[in-house]
């Protein structure tokens, strides 16, 4: 933990209980308006409702009254007892007051909704967040202000508009300064395949930010994979040591945002003018072996990787799609993350021919099996026979299922009915089950359009088949090489170390 | 002794924060450099004609006369560089026109060994805003600004990230055994690396360093001119 943080929490000689953070079970909603409002506490209130939460709601506000079934108290100190945690929604001034009174209740922490703090540059936005840290020194972790504030699958806490998200847990948290990019990384996972610990997104980070949380994330058994979105760092000496410490023990993938050249700086000498916050930040999150991502995209298919392969290095690789420029996309990706396509032994290709329709298929490595349309029974069998060779650690298939659309248009039948992706997702899961090698599926989605809506349904259910059997799905073979390769740099770097 | 070396530097930094300079001379920032152990060439500041032929004869011709002055950061631009001068003629004709040049500024010129290699680095020093010093390293001589070819890493640097440095830039090849040149003493470059930000931490008053070139020559590498800025907010620790 970095001194600041130490200091801090020394200050009111507390260790913080995220376990009543991340699972209250009983909670405040601070702001919800009696029936008829609408303010963001009763958008939280009935998306905690939709999502499940599994512990108490107390709903707070001055002028009382009910919502939603939930009669209103009108102040915390009504409640009877203590509680562990507590969502503000209340105009900015009065948040100080609102959170002292949280404090009084035992609560270990809050989130704190409400925009109108340090963001506006404003006197009285700065003061009002000093207040917030300085109650918050008294013994209440905050999170925020200015924040979309915690989803933790496992109580059913969610953000302000997730009222609809998954309630299944995962190894993927994410850390996010935006509260934008905390509930797309959320959507975006949901239909990806990737299921989360803690999504915590902490806004103006007033009190709890980028440094303590990836410090608590790094011992947390309910994480495998930190991934995070940043903006600026409070304290860098800090967050470099609390980056470099968890990502010793788990993967952390970064998305690093407001980057610039040196651009504001004074600058005399050669070496400054190179020195942008991006070649920086560039050589800072190397040199704690951190997974650095351009894009939310990116860091999603970098975190489905992490959370759905073995920790390793996958060194050599075969690929099998139907076409050879499928292939040759594969090899050419492969290439530019140094990871090989062993050529196979002629015994080993011929066994391959011998299963693989005629004409046009292609027994090396990429394999090539000539047409979309071979029976997963095949892809199935020849996942098996390439298995063999020892220098194959993990197999990429393409399959491009969408061609399923011209067979049923032709037969008058619905695509999904006619498309085998559910015998594909079980034959693909077993063969790499079996052969202990893992299989990466890319599922291309090229026709789309509101004439192939039926093509986005079938191709959707495809992906839930292979994701919930734990087989990763890509939509471009290019992306699944970008995300292995980042697994590979990864435990590479951690072992050379 | 590390403390001597603190010492040492503090001291220079110091006097020529009380002289009112931005930045250290070449030869100034060579002390610096020497007293951390970065290998700086061989060289002897002289302000008189007459000291001209007894220090190009002490350092072994060919040599260069340069300009060091804290009033000239960028000396090549101005004319006031001046290499490969391989008699006392040619040593006095230059120190002529880089002393007329100098005149009426401060510093004085430099007669220096003329280090030959076909390899040229950059290393260098930066504040960052979150991060505080880091080290550079990267191509050198007019590539460093056309091909933008360097790595930054936060000091203090490890051994491993010296090495890691080294084998992220593109032109990395540079530092292998090629075309018949020796490949590059990675130990001595990691050591300058490490050195580098060690001043850096050291050293609040060190704005930032520009090593440019380091001539590799042979294997052995050996900053050939250098630049540092100093931090006029702050008091010289």
């Amino acid at each position: 933990m970095g001194a600041r943080a130490q200091a801090r929490l020394a200050s009111f000689g507390g260790v913080t209980d995220f376990e009543r953070i991340f699972h209250p079970r009983r909670m405040a909603l601070v702001g919800v308006s009696s029936e008829g409002g609408a303010g963001f506490a009763n958008g939280m209130l009935l998306a905690c409702r939709a999502i499940g939460f599994s512990g108490e709601i107390l709903a707070v506000n001055p002028k009382g009254g009910s919502f939603a079934g939930h009669t209103i108290f009108r102040s915390l100190d009504e409640i009877p007892g203590e509680i562990d945690f507590a969502v503000i929604a209340v105009p900015a001034p009065a948040v100080p007051a609102a959170l002292e009174a949280c404090r009084r209740k035992g609560a270990a922490g809050a989130e704190v909704l409400t925009a109108g703090f340090t963001e506006t540059g404003t006197p009285e936005g700065r003061a009002l967040e000093q207040q917030i840290r300085e109650i918050a020194a008294r013994g209440i972790r905050v999170v925020g202000p200015n924040c979309f504030g915690i989803y933790c699958p496992a109580s059913g806490l969610t953000l302000l508009p997730g009222a609809d998200l998954s309630r299944e847990s995962g190894p993927v948290a994410f850390l996010s300064q935006s509260g934008g990019m905390s509930i797309d990384l959320a959507h975006l996972g949901g239909w990806m395949g990737l299921r989360f610990s803690k999504v915590v997104s902490f806004g103006n980070g007033a009190d709890l930010r980028e440094a303590e949380l990836l410090h608590y994330l790094a011992d947390d058994p309910e994480t495998g994979v930190i991934a995070m979105y940043v903006e600026g760092v409070a304290d860098g000496g800090d967050f470099f040591q609390a980056i470099r410490a968890a990502a010793a023990r788990k993967p952390v993938v970064v998305l690093k945002g407001g980057l610039s050249e040196a651009g504001g700086r004074a600058v005399v000498g050669h070496t400054a003018s190179m020195g942008g916050s991006r070649a920086i930040w560039s050589g800072v999150l190397r040199q704690v072996n951190a997974t650095s991502v351009a894009s939310l995209e990116e860091l999603a298919q970098a975190c489905l990787a992490f959370s759905h392969l073995p920790a390793r290095v996958f060194r050599g690789i075969c690929a099998v799609g139907g076409g050879g420029a499928l292939g040759a996309a594969a090899g050419d990706a492969a290439e530019a993350y140094g990871i090989r396509l062993p050529a196979f032994a002629s015994d080993l290709r011929a066994r391959l021919e011998a299963i693989l329709p005629r004409p046009g298929s292609s027994a090396g490595n990429p394999v090539d099996v000539a047409n979309p349309f071979v029976p997963p029974a095949v892809l199935g069998q020849v996942l098996r026979l390439a298995a063999e060779d020892d220098r194959v650690d993990l197999q990429v298939l393409i399959s491009l299922l969408y061609h399923y659309k011209s067979q049923a248009r032709a037969i008058g039948a619905a695509v999904a009915d006619i498309t085998p992706f559910a015998e594909l997702a079980e034959t693909v899961a077993a063969a790499a089950a079996d052969t202990g090698k893992p299989v990466v599926m890319v599922l291309p989605d090229l026709m789309r359009g509101p004439e192939n809506l039926d093509l986005a349904a079938m191709m959707a259910r495809a992906r839930e088949e292979f994701t919930r059997r734990g087989v990763p799905v890509f939509g471009a073979v290019g992306q699944a090489l970008r995300a292995i390769g980042h697994v590979n740099a990864y435990y590479g770097r951690r072992r050379a170390r | 002794m590390p403390d001597d070396r603190i010492t040492t530097v503090a001291l220079l930094l110091e006097q020529a924060a009380a002289r009112g300079q931005s930045t250290l001379a070449e030869h100034e920032a060579k002390q610096v450099l020497a007293a951390y152990s970065l290998p700086v060439t061989r060289e002897i500041l002289v302000t008189t004609r007459a000291e001209v032929a007894p220090a190009a004869g002490a350092i072994g011709y060919p040599v260069a006369v340069k300009a060091s002055s804290p009033e000239i950061p960028h000396k090549s631009e101005q004319g006031l560089v001046r290499l490969g001068l391989a008699d006392e003629a040619a040593a006095l004709q230059a120190f002529d026109a880089v002393a007329s040049a100098l005149a009426g500024r401060g510093g004085g010129v430099l007669v220096q060994e003329m280090i030959t290699g076909r390899r040229e680095l950059a290393m260098g020093l930066v504040r960052d805003p979150d991060f505080g010093p880091c080290v550079m390293f990267g191509l050198g001589g007019i590539f460093t600004e056309i091909l933008g070819d360097a790595v930054f890493r936060r000091a203090p640097l490890e051994q491993a990230d010296a090495d890691d440095m080294m084998a992220e830039i593109r032109g990395r090849e540079m530092l292998g055994a090629i075309r018949g040149l020796p490949a590059a003493d990675r130990d001595a470059l990691a050591g300058m690396l490490i050195a580098l930000g060690q001043i850096g931490l050291d050293h609040e008053g060190v704005a930032e360093i520009d090593l440019n070139p380091v001539i590799l020559a042979g294997p052995r590498p050996v900053v050939a001119d250098a630049l540092i800025v100093l931090r006029p907010e702050l008091p010289v620790l």
